[in-house]
């Protein structure tokens, strides 16, 4: 059972919610079309596996990431104590930049919780990450979870600060769909979607 | 084995000289403290490596790592080293001597290197270094490792953090020999590993592919655009992930600039291969076992970047190289299959031809023209076949082109070539692939099939007219060649499979069954049995879908035919022959008509899953003709119990009607009910309304004239009074002149005497005191004149007055009382309305009664009680 980063992933890009998921071996890739400020963003997200045996593939992925979803599950309290070293990785291989939204999963399993909801406010605070608590079976804030951390890359490359120039912190100007908009066409923004361990 | 004799004779002699040489050399490197020296011998052992492979490889590795370690920092010492390690992992082609004895060693070389995995993290940190020899050498080294021992070397690069990071940054060397040992390398790091595979495509691949392709100049590159799109089909073959990366990455527009191939350009072997790899690149996002919503999306995708356009430009290009010309309608075809949008744009694709034609047709051309290649006559029915795939008005339209029309005569139709095709004398494939493709005109296309019973072929002039159904039985008998008979038989079975028309036509020649019976039990080699098996499938599929209007040839005496000539066992087995036939299995592989020779293409794959479909139900259902006598008599009992049910069904659907029509009734009443509900309370209400209005006018109206009533009752008190005052006044008045007049009177009387006292005082004074008494008090009298006349002009002015007031009284009353005629009109007026809404009530009411809805005695009664109650009221109101 894992914390449901590929079932965040399927709802997010196709809108549905598959109960039984095989567990994911190395990455999966999805994409989806986004507006923001009016402008058509394309996300490239991959999914990666929680699997510790998985770990020195799915480090891979954090160079070149723009963003990334740290999601732990509300249910179980290991997943929740698993972040610090999930975060660890995340900030040794990634550029300084990488916006990380931190995701409390499974928010509809309330009866279940073990985690609250102000423990995961409290964790995001400390490390200046975002936060939501999401599910992906009721598709409860998914979109804003997604969405969120593209405008909040958005945000970073109108100050500035990513060089939307060098593909490799993973943001690529699409083809120019209006000539008068100027700017950043469609930018593309890579997203991990990565996990707070499931053992 | 001459080499090796040799080898080791050599050896004998010159053991000495080289395993004592590279032990000399491995002695200095380790002990030697002058790096010229070291250097110096690892050039040595450089050199001797290849020649003494053997020696070199047992003795020199710790010493060659220990230098790479110990002496990092020499470039000339790294890349020696590095060379050796190559020499000794590689065997080249052009090498001399026993190249499998040498793979040998270097193999078990590999293994041993690999064994320790900081070996290859050394390989890994020599790539890094800048300097050209090293990264060159270092880079070859580990390609070569890849190559020898793939997985390994693959894993564990797989888990060195930025392992794959630092190889794909190689291809952004601006050294274009190392980027394309680079290229090199990363073919074999992605061969058959999917993770790493991923991850290259995460670290921008694609693009990276895609600008040296873009700089070698897109197919007229070299080899590098080679190695670059063997690259790409490494990351995209059998990778989902990467296909769907690709595609939302938008790169299959990428890939059309490729295909800007000017006609006049030449054709050199590299290019040939390269667009051979970059078709297979298509064809891999667009094969038939993709997904299909993936697949179609890539379809529209080629479509709308005008790849296929290109393609189909190309097909009717001339020059074009035949293998290159092949590939492309295979890759054209598959762009095109089951793509509605793809095959529309493509039926409309004409060949640059004077008269212009459409490419269909002159590729139909090339499939019935026995001088073309094989494999592009097969090539032209897969894009045919594709075109077709769930494309219902393309076969339709190839159906008509066979029947009578207003096509000009020397226009030339598809059906024609079709046709052409299919009767060829002396060309067995043409019949084989006119016959396949025919066949994928009706495939799952039951009005195509009935289309196709209405074709008459003209024979020879003269001749009446032949249906194309018994002509093609005609030549299935008459034919001696075997492709032409299956071929034949594989479109009557596609033809007559699900469609009894067709199998009571087929029936109805007195030829076609004792034929197909007799077939069956020729006897021959697996070939010619094959021919049996289609046989067998072809009467299968005239028992399992007879409708039975042919009545001799019904489904059960059919099958007793069949057992009493050649058995049913035998019969089901003859069947079997062709789904144990290679030839079968082969074409179940691929939806790609395909075979090594013209002779071997005798099923293709629609038609092997026709018959893998229906060959069980065949063996079933031949071998139970009891059962299917039973059936037939279950079916005739059920028919008989159909029909009872088919009268229940009627009767059901009939009161199912009419509960839903008396349903719809209720439904309206309730609503009507409801409706006059809401009416009877606004009515009520409306009554109430106009009960509470009468009442209060009424009151109102009572108030008023008890008012007026009172105010002329006051009036006329007041007027009275007045009339007594006027009177008592008068009286008065009356009294006052009679005074006056007794007083004129007296002044009458005095006044001569008032003369006299006037004369008298005149003459003397006395009687003046008399007379001043006289004059005041007559003084006084006609003040008291005055005031008295006075007084009654002020009262004749009152009286006035009163008059006045009186006939204004008089006029207010007659208004007060036309106010009051007005209102009791009105009165009447509503009192008419109301006994009106009250009939009009008892009317609602009555239909109400009538139209079933229950009136309850209380809803009449306390409407009739209220109107009490308020008629009770009224009176006490008022």
């Amino acid at each position: 059972m894992g914390v449901g980063k590929s079932c965040l992933l399927l709802q997010f890009t196709d809108k549905r919610f598959q109960p039984v998921h095989d567990l994911t071996i190395g990455v999966e890739f999805g994409a989806r079309m986004i507006t923001i400020d009016g402008k058509q963003i394309k996300l490239q997200i991959w999914d990666t596996a929680g699997q510790e045996s998985f770990r020195s593939i799915t480090r891979s992925y954090y160079r070149g990431a723009a963003g990334a979803l740290l999601v732990y599950d509300i249910t179980r309290r290991d997943t929740f104590n698993h972040l610090t070293t999930w975060l660890e990785d995340a900030r040794q291989h990634s550029s300084s930049n990488m916006v990380i939204m931190l995701i409390g999963n499974k928010s509809d399993l309330e009866a279940r919780r073990e985690v609250k909801k102000e423990e995961g406010e409290a964790f995001a605070r400390e490390h200046g990450l975002i936060f939501m608590e999401t599910s992906a079976k009721t598709a409860a804030n998914v979109e804003e979870a997604f969405i969120n951390t593209a405008k909040e890359i958005y945000e970073k490359i109108q100050e500035g600060v990513f060089d939307i120039n060098n593909e490799a912190n993973g943001i690529k100007i699409g083809p120019q769909h209006s000539p008068a908009s100027g700017g950043a066409g469609g930018s593309r923004p890579r997203q991990q979607a990565d996990s707070g361990g499931c053992c | 084995m001459n080499y090796f004799k040799s080898f080791v004779k050599g050896n004998e002699e010159a053991q000495p000289t080289g395993t004592e040489t590279v032990a000399r050399l491995c002695d200095r490197i380790s002990s030697s403290t002058l790096l010229e020296d070291r250097r110096d011998s690892v050039r040595a052992l450089k050199s001797l490596s290849k020649k003494f492979r053997l020696e070199v490889g047992s003795q020199a590795l710790p010493h060659i790592l220990q230098l790479l370690r110990s002496d990092a920092s020499d470039e000339d010492i790294c890349s020696y080293s590095l060379e050796t390690l190559i020499n000794l992992t590689t065997v080249e082609d052009d090498e001399e001597g026993d190249t499998i004895i040498q793979s040998e060693f270097a193999m078990s070389f590999i293994e041993k290197f690999i064994d320790t995995v900081e070996n290859i993290m050394l390989v890994l940190e020599m790539i890094e270094r800048y300097d050209f020899t090293v990264r060159w050498s270092a880079i070859r080294l580990l390609t070569s490792l890849l190559r020898g021992k793939p997985s390994v070397v693959q894993q564990t690069i797989l888990v060195q953090p930025m392992g794959i990071s630092r190889i794909m940054d190689l291809l952004s060397e601006n050294r274009e020999v190392i980027r394309n040992e680079a290229l090199l390398a990363l073919i074999e790091l992605t061969r058959g590993n999917a993770n790493i595979q991923k991850i290259v495509a995460f670290e921008n691949g694609f693009e990276a592919i895609f600008a040296v392709i873009n700089e070698e100049g897109f197919c007229d590159g070299g080899v590098v655009v080679e190695d670059c799109l063997m690259l790409l089909l490494h990351l995209l073959k059998n990778n989902s992930s990467n296909q769907q990366f690709f595609k939302e990455g938008t790169l299959i527009q990428r890939l059309s600039p490729f295909f800007d191939i000017s006609p006049e350009s030449s054709w050199s072997a590299q290019k040939n291969a390269n667009i051979h790899l970059m078709l297979k690149v298509i064809r891999t996002l667009v094969s038939p076992s993709n997904p299909s919503n993936f697949l179609q999306s890539c379809q529209l995708a080629m479509q709308q970047c005008n790849l296929l356009a290109k393609l189909s430009d190309l097909l009717m290009a001339t020059g074009v190289p035949t293998d290159v010309l092949t590939e492309i309608i295979n890759t054209v075809s598959e762009v095109l299959r089951g793509s509605t949008e793809n095959q529309h744009v493509f039926a409309n694709v004409m060949a640059p031809w004077e008269p212009p034609r459409s490419a269909l047709v002159v590729l139909l051309m090339s499939m019935v023209n026995s001088q073309q290649p094989f494999f592009l006559r097969c090539a032209v029915l897969y894009c045919f076949q594709c075109f077709l795939h769930k494309n219902a008005t393309g076969q339709s339209q190839i159906i008509d082109t066979l029947l009578p029309s207003s096509l000009e005569p020397h226009d030339v139709s598809s059906g024609q070539l079709l046709c052409g095709g299919l009767f060829a004398q002396s060309d067995t494939l043409s019949n084989w692939l006119a016959a396949t493709a025919l066949s994928h005109a009706l495939h799952s296309n039951e009005p195509a099939k009935c289309q196709l019973l209405r074709v008459q072929l003209a024979t020879a002039p003269g001749n009446t007219p032949v249906t194309l159904l018994r002509q093609l039985t005609s030549i299935i008998q008459q034919t001696t060649h075997l492709q032409t008979r299956i071929g034949l038989l594989n479109l009557l079975c596609c033809w007559l499979s699900n469609c009894p028309i067709a199998i009571s036509h087929f029936l109805d020649d007195e030829s076609t069954v004792p034929f197909l019976l007799s077939q069956l039990a020729v006897s021959g080699n697996d070939r010619d049995l094959l021919v049996n098996g289609v046989c067998a499938l072809l009467l299968g599929i005239c028992i399992l879908d007879n409708d039975g209007s042919i009545t001799h040839y019904s489904k059960e005496s059919l099958i007793e035919l069949v057992d009493a000539r050649v058995g049913v066992e035998n019969f089901c087995d003859t069947l079997g022959c062709v789904s144990q036939h290679d030839l079968y299995a082969k074409a179940l592989q691929k939806h790609q008509p395909t075979s090594d020779t013209p002779r071997n293409l005798l099923f293709d794959y629609s038609f092997a899953k026709l018959f893998k479909a229906l060959e069980d139900k065949i063996t079933k259902t031949v071998s139970n003709l009891e059962d299917i006598k039973k059936e037939e008599e279950v079916k005739a009992a059920m028919k008989a119990h159909d029909s009872i049910i088919t009268e229940y069904k009627t009767l059901i659907r009939e009161q199912d009607s009419k509960v839903a029509k008396l349903q719809s009734k209720c439904a309206k009443l309730e609503k009507d009910v409801q409706e006059t509900e809401s009416l009877l309370k606004d009515r009520d209400s409306q009554v109430q309304q106009l009960k509470d209005q009468y009442n209060l006018m009424k009151l109102t109206q009572g108030d008023d004239s008890s008012s007026t009533m009172k105010q002329i009752q006051d009036l006329l008190a007041e007027n009275n009074k007045k009339s007594e005052e006027l009177a008592s006044n008068a009286k008065r008045i009356k009294e006052l002149e009679n005074e006056v007049e007794k007083y004129v009177a007296i002044a009458n009387e005095h006044s001569p005497m008032q003369d006299k006292i006037k004369d008298d005082c005149m003459e003397n004074g006395v009687s003046e005191e008399n007379e001043s008494f006289d004059l005041k008090h007559y003084k006084e009298l006609e003040d008291e004149n005055k005031k008295l006349t006075k007084e009654v002009e002020e009262c004749q002015e009152s009286v006035r007055r009163l008059t006045e007031s009186e006939v204004l009284n008089t006029a207010k009353i007659q208004e007060q009382i036309l106010i009051c005629d007005a209102i009791r009109k009105e009165q009447e007026d509503l009192l008419i309305l109301l006994s009106d809404q009250e009939t009009k009530l008892k009317d609602y009411k009555q239909k109400l009664a009538n139209l079933g809805e229950e009136v309850s005695d209380d809803e009449t009664d306390s409407i009739g009680e209220d109107e009490v109650v308020d008629d009770e009221n009224s009176p006490s109101d008022q």
